[in-house]
């Protein structure tokens, strides 16, 4: 009987409270469904949106950016294997068929673009759902606008057209979007950067690090530029600068940029990519790439600096053509701060002598480790935006004072031009070597129309001079090398596969 | 009588019903006695009944197995028993009768556990295939599914690795999914487990009993698709105490048949002489004299395997009084791996305990606690990883000892040789690196059964599982098992607990009723199961000392390796069996199952699971009693819906991370990102499961067949779909698709003598085959490592270029399609599978296609048992036949730069026009751009046949019989091979059935199976043992 009393109870006790016992969230991990809730929870997501930021800089835009030009090139490394992604966007090679291609720094900078897109759409729609204190709600809502806006710019300028995303994705119908043109995504960049602007507080109110109403200025600059739109190039470009908020640094151009610990967001920043030196993970490695190899400890060790060097195999990368090194005039006080020389004892060449980015490579802690930030906008661009749009509106007299500023703190004298169209060339040259290794070459040449012009013959030379562009002896450039010059990358092949649209 | 009665008994009163008949009372006049025993165990056997031919007499033996029955003088008695081979026995003039019975290892009569309860075999009309304790008992393994290798149609097992304690797949009739878990589901005395099934001492089994078709395991409901594995634990028979004591301990060591062929020191030298030569440079000093390393070859695959001991004992203690019956297993295993520092040790120990409290209730307690030690080196794994691998392809001219004889610390030569890299000493990584798992595992069960009224019983359980498992890994200064980590190095340490804990209550009505020649049973029930698991892990580096690797002795403790989770689901369900027959010949099961289940979405929480299943017993019909051979004859067929439930505890939840953090000048301050998509629809798979079956017994039951054809289409699989990230998620958790499964499974067991020399054959071979059906709209593949999943075509097939030897010549490069940039004379040469006359891998121009296929043809089994006065013994084989293996360890073990030791076959590369040696392998001239096709450009060049025989096992036994003894009753003495040889003609490693991924559950790893790197070898074992009654 009792046994009996006993069965009953138990199945009383377990038949209730049923629905509850079937719930079972996460317990270690937040859910989406209770997430944006609060200010603390946006300020975590803007947080969370720039991160991509790290991954992009250290890892792809100076493979796009800077190695698919005239700049930099990679020291061919014949007992290393594996290398044909890099190697395809310097050699101007990249595998294509139907309008994609299945490089991977492609397939990764475009996604890590859609990162950012995607956290600041989620941000974007539910911020105002939410009541929090309206100068905290500016600077979140400025800084997720300023993010996708470079996103999009991003986009825009390395494939010409992309799917344009505003809103979050909740399933897996929404995923893939129709191909917007190259005009719809300038329109997105132009508004999201111009109400970023409005909403973003100036740099000397701002965390530092953070983007700010200067940021966006620039941004918008850079854009109306690519657009040809002088005038408004103009305008916003001319804010910053009477801002008041920003200065060249006058001490030398090595002091420009960041040490793997100090001089970050200097008074010349108007946005750089944060990275920390330390073991949690926001450390960049960019300028260990930026190395030619096979490189020993003792070699390497006087570059970096730390306590434990280790030996480099691979291929480097990121190594300064001659084209670069013969830019410079002389004089030019940038060119020794932003270029050096290492000698490889292992290497195959006979001249074992590889020159490397400098400008980058500062000292810090340990092995692969950098704290060095990367330098998006700087004043001194500003600075030349401002001449450019000022010249290409026939105005080269108003523009040579901030060219002139630009070189004299190179330690140059005042330009020499005067005509519209030596001005020009003055500016796209000052560029060059002001914005050396910036991961500006690719775009200057893309929008000022030199694709032919300058990389055809450059595609010549490195084909006819192996040697000086860092071949050992008896090795060639692969055959298909400067066959492929569009002025857009095409679109990734993984994304295609996935995609109804592209 | 006796065979309707014993269809109504249900779990755990056969004891009782064995209890009252033999307490039935019968009165004669000519009295003879005698006793019936085991011819096994000697041991007295009680309850067997004993009748006399012609007449309605009949008694049955008490617990000692003595009778006594009144009969004439020339008449014959008939000794029957359940499990056992029947026997006549004419009286003659005797008036003491003492025969012994043999175990029947087929009997019709046989009880066999099914889902819920049990059934004698000649009624199932489920495809159930059960196998005893003794038929396996001799195998000299660690693991009980290792025991079951070759045994049973229908299922494929396979050892993936030999790492003690570890890596055996089960799957039953080639069950898959496309990510969700594909192993059987495991139920001990009527508990599922979570736990790892390895851990269970195979001694405690007394059956094992596996469930395939739908209509067998619907009452498992959402997590029966896999098949699921009954295992009942030794209970005490009726009669006397016995002891039993087994033992065995064994040598084991890796044959040398198999082992990869790679080049020797003299050899790799002279190849890096022959690479600088052919490309036109200079030949460092290190390899212009390859004869120098004559003599001085280092083996590190060699250097890194021994032979290796392995013991087991295992104490059983039954008893039996009138109202209590207990069963103690006590065992103790002990295996060092072939592998240094591996050692692998079990103690475990269980107690069955049943109480009669009187007629109507029943309690019964079983407890089953066991320690499990392990402490393997990471031996498996992709390069950088698996230390097998990485051994593998050291090169052979680096020292694995020093001139003073100490183990080198790394080995380095100078960055002109090709060396990228700095090599570990893996014997030194194998030697000091601590990587040990400490598991304490509990299982209980404690129950309580009334029987209010007449055939009707109630029953209630409450089952706990708990695991307590330590796992410690650390890596000294002095050693590291990491290519380019100079040595001193930073010692870490991980530590890592694992808790988890899962109750079950089940409550359970069966109410059991004849009339005429109807009979039913009905089956209800309602349980509850719980599971929580709770995880932490410290990573802690920099120590001052190697000899206290205490957290607080770390400098650092490592944020991004430290962490602590929890994982949890529940289930509530509600079942009901109906089971009837008419008149015991025509047969019908209906069985369902509702399961609610935290798993799945809000908006589809509960999942029902029907199934029936008929059977017809053909031979009891009056127009076969005219075929004399047949003895017995049933169809069976099924059908059934089950699902799995294996997706995964939270996916169906929108995630965000906090830990995407961001970098402000020099501050970190806390991001946070949404991780994935929610979504409250998320399932279970559903598979819908048909099973057609014959049982045939001819001859006296001299052969018995089972033949099973099923088709099963499994729908709804879970699969993280990926979409275009541009979305910003890259995957979307959804069920989709269709994937149809058939085959047909042959069993038989043919008694091929039964004289002095009993031969007993048993043999499977089961056929097993798949098509992808449909997968996401719009999606018809998915991808695996080097795998395409393609609608139209089987699962998971191997996919990559077709290569077609090398280009001989100029000519042959000119006229045949090449890789733009990358093709010379002498390297891989590619067919122009789309014919656009261009070579290309990946993109929309692919020339990719399907190169090979992970699934065999069929699978078999075939056991051999021979048993000649006092000397038994068994033979047992399996294999599989045509299936292939991706040969991945090629990617450095031909890797034609010099970088790694290479397999000796690359001595035969193409060298030149005029020397092109066997155009397998291409030239080494224009580096990676050139050779960098033919190794990361999956090709046909990896795929390997991998069909094999392997002879499992062959046992040799001797029976002693201590009749006088009053200590010892029975002693068997056996010797034993284990893996005594596979007959095979792959050439990718030691091991055909081995699979780097695609082994567990939920790994994603489903996709991408039959990948050889390299795993850790299987051993063969030689052993003797010893078996001991008292």
């Amino acid at each position: 009987m009792k046994t009996k009393i006993t069965i009953i109870a138990l199945l009383v006790i377990a038949t209730t409270g049923c629905k509850k016992f079937l719930d079972v969230p996460p317990e270690t991990a937040l859910s989406s469904a209770t997430f944006f809730t609060k200010e603390a929870d946006f300020q975590q997501a803007v947080n969370g949106a720039y991160a991509p930021l790290r991954t992009i800089f250290n890892d792809r835009s100076w493979v796009l950016g800077e190695m698919h030009s005239d700049n930099t090139y990679y020291p061919r490394n014949i007992l290393f294997g594996a290398v044909d992604a890099t190697e395809n966007v310097a050699d101007f090679a990249l595998p294509m068929s139907n309008g994609v291609t299945t490089n991977g720094h492609v397939l990764n900078q475009y996604r890590q673009d859609y990162q950012i897109i995607a956290r600041t759409n989620q941000i974007l729609a539910t911020i105002d759902d939410i009541e929090f204190d309206a100068t905290s709600k500016n600077n979140l809502k400025g800084q997720a606008l300023f993010l996708r806006a470079f996103a999009y710019f991003e986009l825009v300028r390395y494939f010409g057209k992309a799917p344009l995303h505003l809103t979050p994705v909740t399933n897996r119908q929404e995923a893939a979007l129709p191909l917007a043109t190259a005009d719809e995504l300038y329109a997105q960049v132009e508004s999201d950067a111009k109400e970023a602007a409005q909403l973003l507080p100036p740099k000397s109110v701002q965390e530092p690090g953070r983007v700010t109403s200067g940021t966006a200025k620039t941004l918008l600059a850079d854009l109306y530029l690519w657009q040809k739109r002088w005038s408004d190039a103009e305008t916003v470009a001319r804010d910053v600068v009477t801002s008041a908020e920003y200065s060249l640094i006058t001490s030398g151009y090595e002091d420009v940029f960041s040490t793997s610990t100090g001089n970050k967001n200097n008074k010349e920043s108007v946005f750089e990519i944060q990275f920390m030196e330390g073991s949690a993970g926001y450390n960049g490695s960019f300028i260990y790439n930026f190395l030619p190899r096979p490189m020993t400890s003792t070699e390497l060790a006087p570059i970096t600096g730390t306590s434990n060097p280790q030996s480099l195999s691979g291929e480097g990368n990121n190594i300064p053509t001659p084209d670069i090194i013969a830019a410079y005039e002389p004089g030019d006080e940038r060119k020794d701060a932003s270029i050096a020389y290492v000698t490889l004892s292992q290497s195959l060449r006979t001249n074992k002598v590889y020159p490397y980015i400098k400008k980058f490579a500062k000292p810090h802690a340990l092995h692969g480790n950098t704290g060095t930030n990367w330098p998006v906008y700087r004043y001194a661009e500003v600075l030349l935006f401002l001449a450019e749009a000022l010249n290409e509106q026939n105005k080269p007299l108003d523009a040579a004072p901030y060219l002139n500023e630009v070189r004299d703190r190179a330690g140059l004298g005042s330009t020499t031009a005067t005509s519209q169209t030596d001005m020009r060339d003055a500016i796209y040259q000052e560029r060059r070597v002001e914005l050396a290794f910036e991961n500006k070459r690719w775009f200057d040449l893309v929008r000022t129309d030199r694709i032919q012009s300058v990389i055809v013959p450059y595609g010549n030379r490195v084909k006819a001079n192996p040697l000086d562009y860092y071949y050992p002896d008896g090795a060639v450039p692969p055959n298909n090398a400067f066959t492929i010059l569009d002025p857009y990358y095409g679109l990734p092949a993984d994304e295609s596969a996935l995609t109804p649209n592209f | 009588m006796q065979k309707k009665t014993i269809t109504y008994i249900k779990c755990f009163t056969t004891l009782l019903v064995v209890t009252l008949f033999s307490l039935q009372v019968f009165s004669q006049q000519q009295t003879i006695t005698g006793t019936v025993t085991d011819a096994g165990s000697s041991a007295g056997l009680p309850g067997v009944t004993v009748s006399v031919k012609g007449t309605n007499i009949s008694t049955q033996t008490n617990n000692d197995g003595r009778f006594s029955i009144n009969a004439g003088a020339g008449k014959t008695l008939v000794f029957s028993f359940v499990g056992y081979e029947g026997k006549e026995v004419d009286i003659n003039s005797r008036s003491t009768i003492n025969i012994s019975l043999a175990a029947s290892t087929k009997g019709l009569e046989e009880v066999v556990v099914v889902g819920y309860g049990n059934q004698i075999r000649r009624q199932v009309t489920g495809a159930v295939q059960n196998i005893r304790a003794e038929e396996f008992k001799d195998i000299p393994v660690s693991q009980m599914t290792q025991k079951l290798q070759g045994k049973l149609a229908g299922v494929q097992i396979n050892q993936t690795t030999g790492k003690p304690g570890q890596g055996m797949s089960v799957r039953i009739r080639g069950q898959l999914s496309v990510s969700a878990g594909s192993d059987p589901l495991y139920v001990i005395d009527g508990f599922p487990i979570t736990g790892n099934i390895g851990a269970i001492n195979p001694d405690e089994i007394e059956t094992i009993s596996v469930l395939k078709d739908a209509a067998s395991t619907s009452l498992y409901g959402s997590r029966a698709a896999n098949g699921v594995v009954l295992i009942t634990t030794k209970k005490a028979q009726k009669g006397r105490t016995n002891v039993s004591f087994n033992t065995f301990v064994g040598l084991q060591q890796v044959p040398e048949r198999g082992r990869i062929k790679m080049m020797d020191a003299v050899e790799f030298a002279q190849f890096k002489k022959e690479y600088y030569e052919d490309a036109g440079q200079a030949v460092p000093v290190e390899f212009q004299n390859p004869s120098q390393y004559e003599g001085k070859n280092n083996d590190w695959y060699g250097a890194l395997l021994r032979k290796a001991p392995l013991q087991s004992y295992n104490l059983t203690v039954t008893s039996n009084t009138e109202k209590t019956s207990t069963a103690l297993v006590a065992g103790v295993y002990n295996q060092e791996g072939v592998v240094l520092n591996n050692s692998y040790k079990r103690y475990s120990l269980r107690m069955n305990t049943d109480y009669a409290l009187s007629d109507k209730v029943k309690l019964g307690f079983n407890i089953a606690p066991s320690y499990v030690y392990d402490n393997t080196p990471r031996t498996d794994g992709d390069r950088g990883t698996g230390i097998l691998f990485n051994a593998l392809h050291t090169w052979p001219v680096m020292p694995i000892y020093d001139a003073n004889g100490e183990l080198t610390l790394y080995n380095k030569f100078p960055g002109n040789t090709g060396n990228i890299f700095d090599y570990p000493n893996w014997v030194r990584a194998a030697e000091q690196l601590t990587n040990e798992t400490k598991d304490i595992n509990l299982l209980g069960n404690v129950y309580a059964q009334y029987q209010p009224i007449k055939g009707l019983t109630l029953k209630s359980t409450f089952n706990v599982e708990y695991l307590a498992s330590k796992f410690f890994f650390f890596n000294p200064s002095t050693a590291t098992s990491a290519m380019n980590v100079p040595v001193p190095t930073t010692a870490v340490s991980i530590r890592q607990n694992v808790e988890n804990t899962t109750w079950l209550n089940e409550n359970l009505a069966t109410y059991t009723r004849s009339f005429n020649d109807h009979n039913f049973e009905l089956l209800a029930g309602y349980t509850n199961q719980h599971f929580r698991q709770e995880n932490t892990r410290i990573q802690a580096d920099t120590y001052t000392d190697d000899r206290l690797p205490t957290i607080q002795g770390a400098l650092n403790i490592n944020r991004g390796g430290t962490n602590n989770g929890v994982q949890e689901w529940a289930l509530t369900s509600y079942l009901a069996r109906l089971t009837y027959d008419f008149k015991g010949k025509y047969l019908l099961t209906a069985a369902v199952r509702s399961d609610g289940s935290s798993r799945f979405g809000s908006a589809n929480r509960w999942g029902t699971f029907p199934s029936a299943s008929v059977g017809w017993i053909i031979s009891d019909e009056n127009f076969m009693q005219n075929l004399r051979h047949v003895s017995f004859a049933k169809i069976r067929a099924s059908y059934g819906v089950i699902g799995n439930n294996n997706i995964g505890n939270y996916t169906q939840y929108a995630l965000v991370n906090n830990t995407v953090n961001a970098v402000f000048g020099n501050n970190v301050a806390t991001g946070a990102v949404v991780t994935s998509l929610a979504n409250n629809n998320l399932g279970w798979e559903t598979t819908k499961q048909f099973d057609l079956g014959l049982d045939l017994s001819l001859f006296n039951d001299r052969v018995q067949f089972i033949y099973d054809f099923y088709t099963k289409n499994t729908t709804n699989l879970l699969y993280s779909v990926q979409v275009p990230q541009e979305a910003g998620f890259s995957n979307f958790n959804d069920n989709i698709g269709e994937i149809k499964f058939w085959g047909h499974e042959f069993a038989v067991t043919t008694r091929n003598t039964v004289g002095k020399l009993k031969w007993t054959t048993n043999a499977n071979i089961s056929f097993n085959r798949n098509k992808v059906i449909a997968l996401a709209d719009g999606i018809d593949r998915v991808y695996g490592s080097f795998h395409i999943t393609q609608v139209g075509k089987p699962f998971g097939q191997f996919y990559g270029l077709i290569a077609q030897g090398v280009y001989m010549n100029q000519d042959d490069l000119d006229k045949s399609p090449q890789i733009p940039g990358r093709s010379t004379v002498g390297s891989i040469k590619i067919k122009d599978v789309n014919g656009d006359g261009v070579i290309t891998y990946g993109g929309n121009e692919d020339d990719r296609t399907i190169i090979g296929n992970p699934f065999p043809n069929f699978i078999y089994g075939i056991t051999n048992t021979l048993q000649y006065g006092n000397f038994d013994l068994s033979i047992v084989g399996s294999g599989s036949k045509g299936n292939q293996l991706l040969v991945r360890h090629l990617y450095s073990t031909a890797n034609l730069d010099g970088v790694f030791n290479m397999v000796e076959e690359v001595k035969y590369r193409f060298r030149s026009v005029d020397n092109p040696g066997k155009g397998f392998y291409g030239t080494t001239v224009g580096g990676g751009t050139v050779t960098g096709v033919e190794r990361d450009w999956m090709n046909s060049r990896f795929i390997a046949n991998a069909s094999y025989f392997t002879i499992r096992n062959v046992t040799l036994g001797y029976n002693l019989d201590f009749k006088r003894s009053k200590t010892i009753r029975s002693a068997r003495l056996y010797a034993a091979i284990q893996q005594l040889y596979t007959f095979t003609n792959y050439w990718g490693g030691p091991n055909p059935e081995t699979s780097a991924q695609g082994n567990g559950a939920g790994d994603g790893g489903n996709l991408s199976q039959g990948v050889d790197l390299s795993n850790y070898p299987v051993p063969r074992t030689f052993t003797l043992g010893i078996n001991l009654n008292f």
